[in-house]
């Protein structure tokens, strides 16, 4: 069990004390059944291709990740040395679940996987990162995405 | 942000107040430690349930906003009884940090590889340098040098990325076999009894130390303060 009391301080009071503005806006999307769409991932574990820098401090960018990219050519440069790593070392699955997402779109749960899923920097911002939502917006139409799924860490 | 911009989405998150507060158009807390929203390394099932769970939630119209919780903890989180490191650190040669840390990093290679064959890859890679190298740039630091950094970071930005990888090297490495240890055993095992942990710590106390500004930046970002020993925190 890891609820919010489980985290040990000074984590604890620093996660709690995180900005966390409600959103301007309450969309609320509708879609086709989860068997015809297709799902891309973004997550907040400032994961990037081996061989390619590391996410500074703070950055907003993003980093698109082509989606049959090896779980070997995937590294994780968050700032952040507060949350765990022995189960991403273990298992990608942990915190960017490719290998289920290709699954479920094999058996027909989903109607099929992204070419390309997303990669930020958690730690960074949410205030200065309006262009890079667009700009993954922008990839996501192009794609024709229409389910994503966030996985903060 | 996304769903504004025109795609649903669905999010999993670790931190329910955080969830509360945002007010997204669907969530799902799960009761994970921080790092992990899929829960539970190694197994497929529990991570299936998890992703089912929060895909679920995009077929669902009774918005502006869903929060649900996840309803299983990930066994994993807690300690496995009995877990032992697969194998015994050398003692250390002499009092001389970089020396027990290259010590200890050649006996480690071999279990290290292992893991590698064990997982089908290593997380280590940041840093730029191979293992064998580390003790070698790090040590420097102990004695208020601050050695050439051997790529485009600056020398304290390649030692914090050294200490990742580090952390990385040593925990894959005491993975390598038998039962899966939890977080606290494999974290409680390198902060407290490795050279590698000893050297983070050492190395911890120069950066808040110097006059460096990138080093005293880093400082903060080498030993996770819960394993801080007391008279350091």
């Amino acid at each position: 069990m890891a609820r919010i009391d489980d985290i040990p301080e000074p984590t604890r009071s620093a996660v709690l004390g995180l900005p966390c503005p409600p959103f301007a806006d309450q969309p609320f999307l509708s879609g086709p059944p989860l068997a015809r769409r297709r799902v891309a991932i973004i997550s907040s574990a400032a994961l990037h291709p081996r061989g390619t820098p590391p996410f500074p401090a703070g950055t907003p960018e993003v980093r698109m990740l082509p989606a049959d990219l090896p779980a070997a050519s995937l590294l994780m440069s968050h700032i952040s040395i507060n949350f765990d790593r022995t189960g991403f070392q273990r298992d990608i699955n942990t915190a960017y679940p490719t290998d289920r997402l290709r699954e479920l779109a094999a058996e027909g749960v989903i109607g099929g996987v992204a070419e390309t899923h997303y990669a930020v920097m958690g730690s960074t911002d949410p205030r200065t990162m309006a262009a890079t939502a667009d700009q993954i917006a922008g990839q996501l139409r192009q794609e024709r995405i229409d389910a994503v799924l966030l996985t903060p860490v | 942000m996304i769903e504004s911009r025109g795609v649903p989405a669905v999010a999993i998150g670790l931190v329910r107040p955080h969830l509360e507060a945002t007010r997204a158009p669907r969530s799902l807390f799960v009761p994970f430690q921080l790092g992990r929203p899929l829960g539970e390394p190694g197994d497929a099932a529990f991570q299936r349930r998890v992703l089912l769970h929060a895909l679920g939630l995009l077929e669902r119209t009774d918005g502006p906003v869903i929060l649900e919780d996840f309803a299983e903890d990930a066994p994993n989180e807690r300690d496995t009884p009995g877990w032992r490191p697969p194998f015994a650190l050398p003692a250390p040669p002499s009092a001389d940090l970089p020396a027990a840390l290259a010590a200890e990093i050649a006996h480690l290679r071999p279990w290290w590889d292992s893991a590698q064959a064990r997982f089908g890859r290593t997380t280590v890679g940041l840093c730029g340098l191979p293992p064998e190298a580390w003790p070698g740039y790090a040590g420097p630091f102990l004695d208020g040098d601050v050695p050439e950094a051997p790529s485009a970071f600056s020398p304290a930005l390649t030692l914090r990325y050294l200490a990742d990888d580090l952390k990385a090297f040593c925990m894959e490495a005491v993975q390598a076999e038998g039962p899966a240890a939890s977080s606290r055993q494999v974290n409680a095992w390198f902060w407290g009894g490795t050279a590698a942990g000893r050297m983070l710590l050492a190395l911890r106390g120069v950066a808040q130390a110097s006059e460096e500004k990138g080093l005293q930046t880093i400082a903060r970002f080498l030993v996770p303060v819960p394993w801080l020993p007391a008279d350091h925190q």
